[in-house]
This record gives C-alpha cells, sequence and structure tokens, in this order.
C-alpha cells in the first residue's frame, strides 16, 4: 500500500475560504484508492517536525493579522522548509501561503513581513484596503500535461510579482494582479496560488496531479492512479465555467 | 435643510404609496445622498435608543426587546424587516417623525447591521449597546474580521451608555475592556456548559489570541464554534463578573435558568438560550416585570425560515436558515440529537447578498452525520454543496443534485421520514415558498 505523509502548518490560524478542505479531499482521494494519507498538522509552539520527511508541506491563507502572528515561527521553520524542498517535497501554497515563501509582503500599511525567499516574487498590497481582488475566478493551466480549466475564488488584497514561472493563465477574474494574465506560481513539485475554494473542489486533475507525484517521488516505477467517478466535481466546474465563460 | 430634507422625505415615502411600491430603503438611500451620508442627523429622537449587533440572531434579539417593552405598555419603534444599515434606519424614522423631525416614542429598538453602529451612533444618541457575536461572515461586504471589530472598539471607547456583552465570544467580550471609564455601564452574560459542549473546537473559529497581549487564549470548554469559556491566563482576560448566567440548560425540554428564574423557550438550540438570555439581560437592566420577561421568552417563536416546521403531505419538515457554518452545525446537531432516520434538503445560493462565494461550506462539520438516508441539494451552487457533502465521506449515490428548486422538494418529499432543510441567506425565502406551495398543492403543482 502506497503512503503520503502531509504536513499541513498552522491549520489553525491559516484557513479562510475553506482552505482546510484542501486536506480533506485529498485524504477523501487517497482513501478511495487505498493510499494512506496521514496528514500532521504543525503551529506555533509545537516542536519542530523534520520536514524533509513529509511527501507535501501545505500552508493555507488567513487574514493580514493572523499572518503577522505566524510569519516570525516561519522563519524559524525556514532551513527545514527548504532542505524539504531541495529534496524534492511538494508545496502546496495557498494565498497568504504563497506569499510567505516569496521575498516579502508588505501590507496596506507600508508594514513589511519577510519572506521566506525560496522563490523571486514578492507581494505588496495597495494601501487603500477597498481595492481588493475579490471573486470567482478561472485559470488555464497545463502542469497536467492537458489544459485544465481550473475553477476557484480569489481575495486578495496583496499584488504578487517577479513570477517567471505562472501555475496558469487567467481565463476569469485577476489572477495574480489585479486584472492580470498570469496565476500563481509552479514548479513540478510546488503550486503556489492564490484560488480558495477550497481550490481542489472541482478540479480533481489537480489534486491527483499532487498525489500522483508524491507516490512517485521517491520510486523508479511509475504507479498509475486508478480512475475515481469524478462526475459530481466536473458537473460542478461545467456549470460554473459555463456561467463564468460564455457571456 | 433638515426640515427640507425630511419634507423631501415623506414625498418619496407618498410617492411609492403612490403606485403600490414599499417604500424599503429608498427614501434612507436618497436622504444619504442630500445629508452628505448623515442621513440619521436629521432626527430629533428624545427616547432612549436600544441597539442589536452581531453576526447571528440580531432580528431575533431585536424583537423579543420590543416585547418586553410592549408589553410593558410603551410605544416602541423597531426596525422590524432587518432594515438595518444607516439608510434603512433613516427611512423608518422618516415613517413615524413629524414635519421637524421629530421621533416620538417610549423607546427606539434598533437591529444594526455591525458594520454601520459607529456610523449611525455618531448621529443618534445611543443608551444601550448590545453584542451577540462575532463570527466571520460576509467578510467581502466588511472586509476582514479584526477590521470591523477595531471599528466598533473604537466607537466603545468613546461610549459611555450601557453594554450589554456576550461574556463567552472574546471578539465581543473585549469590548468590554475599550473604555475603562465607564465599567460600571458593562454586562457581560454567558451560558454555563451544555450538554453537547466539547473540550475541543471543531468548528471553524476565530478567537484564538488574547487580543490584549497575544497569548493563546485557554478554554475551558466551546459551546458551539468559538463560543465558550475562555481566559487568558497571561493577562487575566475573560476573567469577569457575569451579569447574568444562563444555567441547567437543558435542550430536550428545553429549559434553562437565569437570574432565578426558570425559562421554557419553544426553540431548542444552544444558539436561542445565548439569544434569550441577551434578552433576559435587558429586561433585567430596565426593570422589566418578571413575568413580562417569562411571557416573551417562552413564547418567543420564528415564522422567517428559521425552525420553522412544515408539512409536506404526512412527513414533517424543519426549514433552518445557515448564513454560515455556525448555523449550518447547529441544523446538524438538532438533527443528530433526533433519533430515527432523517434527510436532508441544501439549498445553496451565491448571490451579491451571500457573499458571493461558497467556500465557507468546507467548514461545515458533515461527518457527525447520523442516520441520514438521503441528501437532495438544489439552488444556484447544488453541485458545490453535493461535492462538500460527497468529500466528507457521504455515500454519493445517495446524493440527488435537483438545482430547480420545486423539483428538489419533490424529490425529497418522494420518500418517507423526517425531513430537514437547510438554506442560505438569498435561499431561505425561495425555499420557505417551494415548501409551501408542495405543502398546500400537495405535490401536484407541476405546471
Ligand atoms: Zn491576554
Amino acid at each position: 500500500m502506497s503512503k503520503i505523509k502531509i504536513l499541513h502548518m498552522y491549520a489553525d490560524m491559516l484557513d479562510l475560504y475553506g482552505d482546510s478542505g484542501n486536506m480533506e479531499i485529498l485524504k477523501y482521494r487517497c482513501s478511495k484508492r487505498n493510499i494512506e494519507c496521514i496528514i500532521d498538522k504543525y503551529s506555533i509552539g509545537d516542536d519542530m517536525p523534520y520536514f524533509p520527511e513529509y511527501d507535501m508541506i501545505y500552508i493555507g491563507g488567513g487574514a493580514d493579522l493572523e499572518q503577522q502572528h505566524i510569519s516570525s515561527d516561519l522563519v524559524k521553520c525556514r532551513g527545514g522548509i527548504k532542505k524539504a524542498y531541495k529534496n524534492g517535497s511538494f508545496l502546496f501554497l495557498i494565498c497568504g501561503g504563497y506569499q510567505l515563501m516569496g521575498k516579502y509582503y508588505r501590507d496596506a500599511d507600508g508594514n513589511e513581513i519577510k519572506g521566506l525567499g525560496l522563490f523571486d516574487y514578492f507581494t505588496v498590497a495597495p494601501s487603500s484596503r477597498k481595492k481588493r481582488c475579490i471573486g470567482n475566478i478561472v485559470v488555464n493551466t497545463e502542469i497536467t500535461g492537458n489544459p485544465v480549466k481550473v475553477v476557484g475564488f480569489e481575495n486578495h488584497g496583496g499584488q504578487t510579482q517577479g513570477v517567471k514561472t505562472p501555475f496558469g493563465s487567467v481565463l476569469y477574474g485577476n489572477g495574480n494582479c489585479s486584472k492580470s494574465d498570469a496565476e500563481g506560481y509552479f514548479e513540478k513539485n510546488v503550486i503556489a496560488t492564490y484560488l480558495h475554494g477550497p481550490m481542489l473542489a472541482k478540479n480533481p486533475e489537480i489534486s491527483d496531479y499532487m498525489i500522483s507525484y508524491c507516490i512517485n517521488r521517491r520510486s523508479d516505477t511509475h504507479i498509475k492512479l486508478t480512475k475515481l467517478n469524478d462526475k459530481l466535481e466536473k458537473d460542478c466546474r461545467r456549470v460554473m465555467l459555463e456561467r463564468l465563460l460564455n457571456k | 435643510m433638515k426640515k427640507l430634507l425630511i419634507l423631501l422625505g415623506k414625498i418619496i415615502i407618498k410617492v411609492l404609496h403612490l403606485f403600490h411600491r414599499n417604500a424599503g430603503n429608498l427614501p434612507g438611500i436618497i436622504l444619504w445622498h442630500l445629508s452628505k451620508q448623515r442621513c440619521c442627523s436629521i432626527f430629533k429622537v428624545d427616547c432612549p435608543i436600544i441597539a442589536v449587533t452581531g453576526t447571528n440572531g440580531k432580528t431575533s434579539v431585536t424583537n423579543c426587546i420590543a416585547q418586553l417593552f410592549e408589553k410593558s405598555g410603551k410605544k416602541v419603534i423597531i426596525n422590524r424587516e432587518g432594515n438595518n444599515l444607516d439608510t434603512g434606519i433613516c427611512s423608518l424614522l422618516l415613517r413615524h417623525c413629524d414635519m421637524s423631525g421629530n421621533v416620538k416614542a417610549d423607546y427606539l429598538i434598533l437591529e444594526t447591521d455591525e458594520s454601520h453602529v459607529p456610523v449611525v451612533y455618531s448621529q443618534m444618541r445611543l443608551e444601550t449597546l448590545v453584542v451577540l457575536n462575532f463570527f466571520r461572515d460576509q467578510l467581502d461586504r466588511n472586509g476582514e474580521m479584526e477590521t470591523l471589530i477595531k471599528k466598533i472598539n473604537s466607537f466603545c471607547r468613546a461610549f459611555d451608555g450601557n453594554l450589554v456583552l456576550n461574556g463567552d465570544d472574546p471578539n465581543t467580550a473585549r469590548l468590554g475592556l475599550a473604555n475603562p471609564k465607564n465599567e460600571r455601564k458593562i454586562r457581560y452574560f454567558n451560558a454555563e456548559r451544555y450538554k453537547f459542549a466539547t473540550d475541543k473546537t471543531f468548528e471553524a473559529s476565530e478567537g484564538h489570541f488574547c487580543p490584549f497581549c497575544s497569548e493563546p487564549l485557554e478554554y475551558e470548554y466551546y459551546q458551539y464554534s468559538h463560543i465558550g469559556k475562555f481566559i487568558c491566563k497571561k493577562c487575566g482576560f475573560g476573567d469577569y463578573e457575569p451579569y447574568i448566567t444562563a444555567s441547567n440548560i437543558d435542550l430536550e425540554k428545553p429549559v434553562f435558568t437565569a437570574n432565578r428564574h426558570e425559562y421554557s423557550p419553544k426553540l431548542n438550540s444552544i444558539y436561542n438560550i445565548y439569544n434569550m438570555t441577551a434578552v433576559a439581560a435587558v429586561g433585567k437592566l430596565y426593570r422589566i416585570k418578571p413575568e413580562i420577561i417569562e411571557d416573551v421568552i417562552s413564547n418567543y417563536t420564528v415564522n422567517n425560515g428559521r425552525m420553522e416546521n412544515f408539512m409536506l403531505g404526512d412527513r414533517k419538515t424543519t426549514l433552518n436558515l445557515a448564513k454560515n457554518p455556525v448555523g449550518a452545525n447547529m441544523t446538524l446537531r438538532v438533527m443528530n440529537e433526533m433519533n430515527g432516520d432523517k434527510e436532508l434538503l441544501f439549498v445553496l445560493n451565491d448571490n451579491v447578498a451571500d457573499g458571493l462565494d461558497v467556500s465557507w461550506i468546507w467548514d461545515i462539520n458533515f461527518s457527525i452525520f447520523e442516520r441520514v438516508t438521503r441528501v437532495v441539494t438544489s439552488g444556484t451552487r447544488a453541485y458545490d454543496i453535493a461535492v462538500r457533502i460527497k468529500c466528507s465521506g457521504y455515500d454519493p449515490s445517495k446524493i440527488t443534485v435537483c438545482p430547480d428548486l420545486d423539483e428538489a422538494v419533490a424529490e425529497l418529499a418522494r420518500t418517507e421520514g423526517r425531513k430537514f432543510v437547510i438554506a442560505n441567506y438569498t435561499a431561505v425565502q425561495p425555499t420557505r415558498q417551494a415548501l409551501k406551495r408542495y405543502s398546500e398543492n400537495g405535490g401536484k403543482n407541476n405546471e
């Protein structure tokens, strides 16, 4: 039986717009295939975990206040997260988690929160709190080898710049910056995105991309995932795509 | 100038009436523009104003407080339809004032939107503010939760009237420390541990940290969501003398004790116990006769989709509004606390007033489902809620998606057994109507 170990960081603080649902979905899709999915949690005050033992590290999004609270703790984890990433652990990052892996995040009042600097991008929030990118979003991504239209919900003030390898192109909504063409950040073992909803709810291909990566990352033979019945998920996405794209 | 605005407002109401339109918010919106956005400042109110705010329960508590005074023989003005923004309150007062803007009543009881408390009561003198709870809700309109609380907190810093606060919600209890000079006018209500309280929270929550010293808050128990007995071990936040406490809570009867009286409310949720304790607190504060308080609390029931009962043929059906995970989890608890098989219809919309976003359904704890034999989903996001329930581990072959509401109700009524319906904000009225249509036509409404 295959096994995946996930570290869900700051689950008690960074959980906007259903972000914890992503863990529930991954666990569900693993259980349907008899893949053991262990999800450990780490938050402020817990013992420092050994990051490289995890196949995936997951961080969700939070309000500014919560983000400030965790940022100094996150800095302590920098070495461990970096090592895990270099060893091929998957980094799955939503909104705040996405922002904090870049160089810095400057909030609406001009306070700079230092990021972990794993990646080159940086994020600046406009001084007006009212200028936020809010709403449904459709992103076309080719990470699985085939084009997939991913549907989610974005709500962020921060404008992320300096991304060279985005997760996908925006078909509807804003993306990294207000009305931008690109959304998120991607490497073969990194998906960083502004999509909430949760992101995986109606996009089973993305879940399976990550599960497949995790169970195969250490082996020479490629284990193919068994197909699941995703009718509800795909109907769900179809309804939204028809509504958002066929105007 | 003020008189001119009032004259104009009254004319607008008259004209709307001529066209058989309900005036609603419109006069207030027009005056808002003409009064440099201070549309509540044009009235002269001499009577005490009591305002009720918070995320959940405003309407119920406002209505009950109004009844306390009405049954004591007082003339009360209240915004019954939930017109709770400055423009809605302005429209209400326009209808009740004379041509000089004098509002004649013994009490004004005003449900007030969380984000509008500072706006409205910088224009009119407030005597008592009741704050029920703050949950993550309607984030899109109000900005983040913390911003909202800060706004109300800075209002409370200069407020010298009575503050009636939910002491079991750190988000509201903190307001009691905003103005230390006003200490003797701060009253906390709270509730003792009830049967379904937990040592840990399994539901989405806020208030993880002490707002004063940033230490994690410690809870003795959680009643629901982040409501419970909390304390900051570092600075002592949470250690207060309650003004009134609900104790001996038994939801099966239902019954609870507060201020040495036993009350038997009609609605059996912990949610309602908190609301009714707030009502009892206001009753105590205004020295309302004990028998009147008891009368109001034990007779209060609602016909607006909040635990409202319908008969679909011979099948008993309970509809409950859920604007957020807290409300939905509440209904699931009530379902679970009831024996026997049951079926659920969940109606989910994503209109503007719903906040456009539906991801809050992922904070509903469906894994607690007990003896739920079938689920029907409907609304503009019928598929989203179906996927949500499926991923909680519920057998997808028992889920039927019917985006059309009449079809969904017919589908629900097709089988025997006890039925529950959860509908979110904009879904609740259409759902009531669909349930009524079905029960009146006995299922023969297929035109
Ligand atoms: Zn403290």
